[in-house]
């Protein structure tokens, strides 16, 4: 009697564990309707501009033309993008059309079809970012949205600081954020805080002809970029920063530091004047744009960043057509305009790029774009190299640099 | 009395009523208790032994950064974990944070115990506002701390700055918790502050099952209050103060949402303890993260078996 009460704790456990492992099921049914999982990362800060909002406008307005293919639409908060999709991928939970983040394991453990297989025209998005995109020749994903970054400077504050024009050099920026300094500003907000200090560093990198990379080979630890990260340290140092660029975020600290007014200098991107708009301090002729300074000079060659959207492989060939017909409609032109225009963003597509020439605000960023260079795209990169960066390379501004570059090198250059 | 004493009879019947033979009768007891705790047991088995097991998998797996599985790696994953530069340091960052948390909160909750079992006019209400800090949301209490810090506008930065302690705000020196050194100490504050009233009334019900005869015969004997306290109440509180301090230890060891709110471990990992550290290296690899968890897993149990032979001595000092 107590093997059959054991054999039934089991076969319990067993329903239990089987009821948790149940979920996903049939998505294309028999009679011919067939359901497409779109997942993708919400760009919104709240309820009101979430991008699901987004994302279920056109998967209405596709469904209306196309009455057999309903589109389920899920968006994820930023902050929890990686961890989300990582734990649905673990669960073999695919979705069929992905957009946020492109990783190049994606296509070489074979979960993304190839883009010529997934677009009528593969070469829609704009061919900036299309080694960024491809593993070993061949392109996975497609630019959904893009960005390339330029520094803002806060007019007033020049004035009141009694400086002439935008900084071009390094020794020139130093002398301005002094002056700024001098009048209660942050000088220069340097955000290397874990949200996205990859990009601040590449822009300061850019300036001393460093980078991550030299040729094929990891370089975090180059003379060059040591240099750099000295030259940031003593900026820190000397008080013409805000402190602790390490625990400083792009968007929570020095997006909104910019907005209120508190800052003279910062790289950032075209959402920028989005933030500025919503805060409602400075007004649009109280600030301007100007090439990132270097070394000796302007950076000729600013950084490009770029969202992607890609889809999963799927054995279904009705499915496969529905995946195809649904990814030409959402990136027309349309549509990525009226993604760029609501949170200020560039499109990935090359016509849509090419329509916002003449825009006042994000025209000046779509002619830096297809000048741009791009992060690393390997798999060391997105597996080992981004998440220690993101971690740590802000306390080489305030450790020893060249212990802290060397430390990533490290991590860069070690097995697997 | 005899005749109400003479009841057994229908007990009897109700332990026989169809004369079958004991064998069966005798299996009911050990089934029934298992049908009450079975529901237990699975909840156990799924909520508890299910994920260790699968924590102990990922650590000998190879997961990579998209999630996808590549099989058994053996300990690779804890190789790469020792290999991290700032391992050794958050080892001992560690154990400074749990002895340091443990030691003040003990030597506060002392003295708050001493001082609540006196009598005084109040008392009930000073007793209760002492729950205060444990009643409200740890993370909570984190968050507020983290905002009263802020380098810019925190209340303590701007009272520091009023009473002349603080030259200027919005500086490096204003930032508390920007700098690795300082930010432990602040948040070491915030954790003594939210042990304390556990500690305290466990310690205040150690005082008070401390019969008062006892004081009263040191009192003839001609001890005097410190003497008494060292000689009397610590060797009688010392169950008492056993428990705090294990229950302690295991808390703070394992305490994520004060580090992760003031601070996320950050500058990069410097602030973190392993416990913290093993939530940063999920974002780089879940494998190496399940790994760091197999080792605070097994401190853990390591100091579950120093309490349960702790409180085993614990009865031993009673009887």
């Amino acid at each position: 009697m107590t093997r059959r009460l054991a054999a039934a704790l089991v076969a319990a456990t067993a329903a239990v564990l089987t009821m948790a492992a149940c979920g996903s099921s049939d998505d294309s049914t028999s009679d011919g309707t067939i359901t497409l999982k779109l997942v993708g990362a919400d760009y919104g800060t709240g309820p009101a501009d979430t991008t699901q909002k987004y994302w279920q406008q056109i998967a209405d307005e596709f469904h209306k033309q196309n009455p057999s293919i309903t589109v389920e639409v899920t968006t994820i908060n930023w902050t929890d993008y990686d961890t989300k999709v990582k734990t649905q991928l673990q669960n073999k939970d695919y979705p069929d059309v992905l957009q946020g983040v492109f990783y190049p394991q994606y296509a070489t453990n074979g979960l993304v079809a190839p883009l010529s297989e997934i677009l009528s025209k593969p070469d829609i998005g704009t061919s900036t970012f299309k080694e960024a995109f491809s593993v070993d020749g061949v392109q996975y994903a497609a630019p959904f949205v893009t960005s390339a970054r330029a520094m803002y400077y806060n007019k007033k504050a020049f004035a009141e600081a009694g400086i002439a024009k935008p900084p071009t050099t390094w020794a020139e920026l130093e002398t301005a954020a002094k002056a700024l300094k001098a009048k209660g500003y942050i000088g220069y907000a340097l955000p290397l805080g874990p949200e996205e200090a990859q990009a601040e560093s590449t822009l300061w990198m850019l300036g001393n002809g460093g980078g991550w990379k030299n040729g094929d080979s990891y370089a975090i630890n180059s003379p060059q970029n040591v240099e750099t990260f000295t030259f940031l340290k003593n900026l820190v140092n000397s008080g013409l920063t805000q402190p602790n660029p390490a625990t400083y975020d792009r968007t929570a600290n020095a997006a909104a530091d910019f907005a209120a007014g508190k800052v003279g200098m910062e790289f950032n991107g075209p959402f920028l004047t989005a933030t500025i708009a919503s805060a409602g301090k400075l007004a649009e002729t109280d600030y301007a744009t100007a090439p990132v300074p270097g070394r000796t000079g302007p950076v000729d060659q600013t950084l490009g960043v770029a969202d992607a959207i890609q889809a999963f492989k799927t054995d279904d060939a009705d499915k496969a057509a529905a995946i195809k017909k649904f990814l030409d409609f959402a990136l027309t032109d349309e549509h990525q305009l009226a993604f760029a225009k609501q949170y200020a963003l560039l499109p990935g597509t090359q016509s849509a790029l090419d329509s916002l020439k003449g825009d006042p605000v994000l025209g000046t960023f779509a002619e830096l774009l297809p000048q741009t260079v791009q992060f690393p795209s390997d798999e060391k990169w997105t597996a080992a190299v981004l998440p220690a960066v993101k971690k740590n390379i802000g306390l080489a501004v305030t450790d020893d640099p060249a212990r802290v570059l060397g430390d990533l090198q490290a991590k860069a250059t070690a097995g697997r | 009395m005899p005749e109400t004493e003479t009841q057994p009879p229908p007990a009897v019947i109700r332990t026989s009523p169809t004369g079958a033979p004991g064998g069966t009768r005798r299996q009911r007891p050990t089934l029934t208790p298992l049908l009450w705790i079975g529901p237990a047991v699975l909840l156990i088995a799924g909520v508890v032994l299910l994920p260790v097991v699968l924590m102990f998998r990922t650590a000998f797996h190879h997961i990579d950064a998209i999630g996808f599985d590549h099989g058994w790696v053996g300990t690779d994953n804890f190789e790469a974990l020792l290999r991290e530069p700032a391992f050794g340091a958050i080892v001992w960052r560690t154990v400074v944070w749990v002895v340091a948390v443990v030691t003040l909160t003990m030597i506060c909750s002392l003295a708050l115990a001493q001082l609540f079992h006196q009598n005084f006019p109040g008392r009930r209400i000073a007793r209760w506002a002492l729950i205060a800090p444990w009643a409200a949301s740890v993370f909570m209490t984190a968050v507020v701390f983290r905002w009263m810090l802020d380098a810019r506008s925190g209340v303590i930065n701007v009272f520091l700055n009023d009473i002349g302690l603080l030259p200027e705000l919005g500086t490096a020196q204003a930032d508390w918790l920007g700098r690795p050194s300082v930010a432990l100490w602040w948040m070491v504050g915030v954790a003594v502050f939210v042990s304390i009233p556990f500690t305290t009334y466990t310690i205040l019900a150690g005082l008070q099952s401390i019969p008062g005869d006892v004081y009263e015969a040191a009192y003839l004997d001609g001890a005097r209050t410190w003497r008494t306290y060292r000689s009397i109440t610590l060797p009688l509180l010392r169950p008492a103060l056993l428990v705090a301090v294990l229950i302690n230890i295991m808390n703070v060891f394992n305490s994520f949402p004060i580090i992760w709110a003031m601070t996320a471990g950050g500058p990069g990992d410097q602030t973190a303890t392993t416990t913290v550290f093993m939530y940063q290296l999920k974002s780089s690899s879940i494998a190496e993260s399940a790994a760091m968890s197999v080792v605070n897993f097994g401190i853990v149990i390591v100091l579950v078996g120093l309490f349960l032979r702790a409180s085993h001595g614990k009865s031993q000092v009673q009887s």
